[in-house]
């Protein structure tokens, strides 16, 4: 029974781990840009796909190094072509863009790489589990939770500890300032969705090892990940990790006795957030309005 | 009896103290102009007021009925209105609705799917005569946001007054206007308050229109209230004259 | 012309085209389910912009009530009274209950995040539809069933006609618009564009802003689910598709194609939508990629919709 408890919690925090990271590139660019991006998912997919196509040439492991990089740049370019347009118009307009992307992405995904899903090349020594005793401990569960606690660091060290990172934060609280000391908030923009697409990129290199590859990757990714900021509270970085891991445990605890209701869990704990603490666990005061 | 009772009231944003123990008694019929130097804390005391932020401190009564933590519709209700220092309309709406829609909410139909024809006549009367007040009239069927700014200041007001409110509060009406458009509504304001009677609280930046409108003065500076009276013994108080007049000529 | 008349004229057109459509639309290679399905998705779209163009409030996620209506209606005919309006009766009521109930939870919050929050809490019954097999049929969606002829008494209303069905359909998209056209020009009406337009304003004008919202949410997703309705008994089946967040931005497309800013804006964009949608789906496999960049199009060149451009056309 305990070992069974301990499997789904760290089940779930294996899942959380993909839900915080790809809330957490979410979250960045609603921050700064007020741009919910519907598309991240689809990103999420084309990263995963991309270091699939890799991985002959480039292995595993470069694939894990490249294609974060390279579904970044694909950001960087949709950012520069169209949701660069739309900042300052009502924020339906990029919502609804992003929204027709994440269409055409999904489609184009199934026209490149085939509808069908693939399975996804791990290293051996990522395979093996750990231990008899804790047969759930494979290497890549593990590996896994160790590179996104890397990742969601490295954010976090950039976001206070580079010049990039300080303006970002800067710009969340207060663009208007941050452009009149003469930052270039249009780069600013740019370089920050970047950024976020990068972990999305990440999300779908991890997720691919996991879940194997289908074009609706990201689709089945995307909803936990809006809860997840949700729950953990609008404008909070460290609010949307902690609503990622708690929906991903809880999803873990829940399946043990009732399987059916892994969605429903997350929905529970919105409403419940929302009903006590509409801001959310760790969200700023004045940013609901 | 006093209508607005402001006791020691406190607002702080985090270590920054906004207004800090600013009192105020308006009674029934006066006018009385808040003023004070930029970042004063003038436009905080409004807000609270006029329930945008609650106090941290202290009690606000109105007619002798605390409301120091009701919500601002509910101090619509019992006879409080207000403008903002940026004139917020209905920008997209004409004049003729930008006055319907208050005129509707003091008539108590804010939830009615239809009128009956008396109802109707009745909303639609009081729309014109505020039309004609206003001097507006001509323009009954404009969008608002097309309007001069001086019309949409008037506008705000009207709107306000639409509400019938007991006590009404003007965040500088006259800012950002011309020399004319500055007399205009200063005399408007003044119809209000000698024929009508009413109780105004209003901010207001300039002196000109201060000292020809209100029948007491307070100063505020740093959150704090500096000094209290009639424009006569405001303009003569050295401790303003060195805060504020000093500064401003 | 006088601008009274104007609209009289514009009226009684849309609802001559209405109600000829059963014998024009062969013509230009339409077929009467087509028509009824433009009806039925001009109403969800409407009700959505019932919320969204004369409340200004954001939602993403109606098709949850829109899917509601269609089970509520689906599951009453199938599993208790083999009843059109008895289903019809149960789904609205489904949807507008739960619309009440979410719509408590949400009224408090804007822009973005009332968007996002719309957005997760319309896949909740995604998923319950999905993953409650037995009841719902789960992916499948839900068959063994069809709308039910009307015994009025002394008539018959065979609804498996389709044409019957069309006028059907035209009843119910007549009565709930005029409802919602005239709820827009009352007082309370007048409240939610004083919301849209401005809503410190609207506030300190002593409009208790959250309670209109959850209002004018409700409202809508009554006709949302109506809507939903009207559609499951036009395929004689429902899926968890029709609750999906996919249908929500369906929804929002048409209303913004057609121009959200006007009362008729909705019925043009889902004429158009649902069209090209019947079209580009019946002769490529990547119909997605097509919807997708129709969606792209539309935000980046025609933000106001095609009332929205003529209305601007004629103010010149």
């Amino acid at each position: 029974m305990t070992q069974l408890i301990l499997f789904s919690v760290f089940n779930g925090l294996v899942v959380g781990a993909f839900y915080a990271l790809m809330a957490l590139g979410l979250s960045l660019i609603l921050n700064l840009s007020g741009v919910i991006n519907f598309a991240h998912g689809g990103f999420l997919a084309i990263g995963a796909y991309i270091a699939y196509s890799l991985s002959p040439y480039l292995g595993f492991w470069g694939g894990l190094v490249v294609a974060p990089f390279l579904t970044a740049v694909l950001g960087l370019i949709v950012e520069r072509l169209l949701i660069r347009r739309l900042y300052g118009r009502d924020p339906l307009y990029s919502l609804l863009l992003t929204f027709g992307l994440a269409y055409i992405f999904e489609d184009l995904t199934r026209l490149i790489w085939g509808a069908q899903s693939v399975p996804y090349q791990v290293p051996a020594i990522l395979t093996s589990p750990l231990s008899t005793q804790f047969f759930f401990l494979t290497g890549y569960r593990v590996f896994m939770v160790a590179l996104v606690a890397v990742a969601v660091i490295g954010l976090f060290l950039i976001l206070n500890r580079t010049r990039l990172g300080l303006r970002i934060r800067a710009g969340t609280r207060d663009l208007e300032t941050v452009s009149a000391l003469g930052v270039n908030v249009h780069v600013l923009r740019n370089l920050n969705f970047g950024l976020g697409i990068y972990l999305a990129g990440l999300a779908g290199v991890l997720a691919a090892g996991q879940l194997g590859l289908q074009p609706t990757i990201g689709t089945s990714l995307i909803m936990p990940s809006f809860v997840a900021i949700i729950v953990g509270g609008l404008g909070s970085l460290p609010g949307t990790l902690l609503g990622g891991l708690l929906i991903g445990v809880a999803q873990g605890v829940v399946t043990i006795k009732y399987p059916s209701a892994t969605e429903a869990i997350m929905y529970v704990i919105m409403a419940v957030v929302l009903l006590v603490r509409p801001r959310g666990l760790l969200g700023e005061e004045g940013r609901l309005h | 009896m006093t209508l607005l009772r402001v006791e020691q009231a406190c607002c702080h944003f985090g270590s920054l103290i906004a207004v800090d123990q600013v009192s105020l008694v308006v009674e029934p019929g006066e006018l009385r102009a808040v003023i004070g130097p930029n970042g004063a804390g003038k436009t905080t005391f409004f807000n609270l007021i006029s329930g945008y932020i609650t106090p941290t401190r202290g009690r606000i009564m109105f007619d002798s009925q605390d409301i120091t933590a009701m919500p601002p519709h509910r101090r619509v209700a019992l006879g409080m209105a207000r403008t903002f220092q940026i004139t917020e309309i209905f920008p997209e709406l004409t004049v003729r609705d930008n006055f319907r829609i208050p005129v509707e909410l003091a008539a108590g139909h804010r939830l009615r799917p239809w009128l009956s024809r008396a109802d109707r006549d009745a909303v639609r009367n009081t729309v014109d005569s505020l039309l004609e007040m206003s001097g507006l009239a001509s323009k009954a069927d404009r969008l608002v946001g097309e309007l001069s700014h001086g019309d949409q200041r008037a506008t705000e007001i009207m709107m306000a007054l639409a509400l019938k409110p007991r006590l009404l509060l003007l965040d500088e009406p006259t800012a950002g206007m011309g020399d004319q458009e500055t007399y205009d509504i200063t005399q408007l304001i003044r119809r209000l308050h000698k024929d009508q009677k009413l109780s105004i609280v209003l901010i207001e930046h300039d002196m000109r229109v201060v000292f020809h409108l209100a029948d007491r003065i307070m100063v505020l500076a740093e959150g704090n209230m500096l000094a209290e009276g009639t424009p006569e013994q405001i303009s003569a108080n050295p401790q303003v004259q060195a805060a504020y007049l000093g500064t401003a000529a | 012309m006088t601008e009274r008349t104007q609209k009289a004229a514009v009226l009684a057109a849309i609802w001559i085209v209405l109600l000829a459509a059963p014998s024009w639309l062969p013509a230009v290679g339409g077929y009467t389910d087509l028509g009824t399905r433009i009806l039925v998705m001009a109403l969800a779209s409407m009700a959505l912009n019932f919320l969204l163009g004369f409340t200004g409030v954001l939602s993403f996620g109606h098709a949850a009530y829109f899917g509601l209506g269609a089970y509520g209606t689906a599951m009453t005919i199938k599993y208790l009274v083999p009843s059109t309006l008895l289903g019809m009766l149960v789904g609205v009521i489904v949807g507008t209950l739960a619309a009440m109930v979410i719509g408590a939870l949400i009224a408090r919050l804007r822009g973005v995040y009332f968007a996002m929050v719309t957005i997760a809490f319309g896949q909740v019954f995604y998923f319950i539809t999905f993953r409650w097999n037995d009841v719902t049929g789960g992916d499948d969606g839900l068959t063994g069933w069809q709308r039910v002829p009307i015994d009025l008494g002394f008539a018959r209303i065979d609804l498996s006609n389709g044409d019957v069905y069309f006028y059907f359909v035209l009843l119910f998209f007549a009565l709930a618009t005029a409802a919602m056209a005239l709820i827009l020009r009352s007082p309370f009406g007048r409240t939610l564009l004083a919301i849209r337009e401005n809503e410190r304003r609207a506030r300190f004008l002593g409009i208790p802003v959250e309670r209109h919202i959850w209002l004018s949410f409700v409202v809508s997703c009554f006709f949302v689910s109506l809507a939903g309705c009207l559609n499951a008994l036009l395929d004689n089946f429902t899926d968890p598709r029709a609750l999906r967040w996919d249908m929500s931005g369906n929804f929002v497309i048409m209303a913004v194609l057609g121009g959200m800013r006007s009362f008729w804006g909705p019925l043009i964009g889902a004429a158009i939508f649902v069209a090209l949608q019947d079209f580009v789906s019946s002769r490529t496999e990547n119909w997605m990629s097509i919807i997708g960049l129709v969606f792209v199009l539309i935000v980046l060149f025609f933000p106001r919709g095609i009332l929205g451009i003529l209305r601007r056309r004629s103010a010149q």
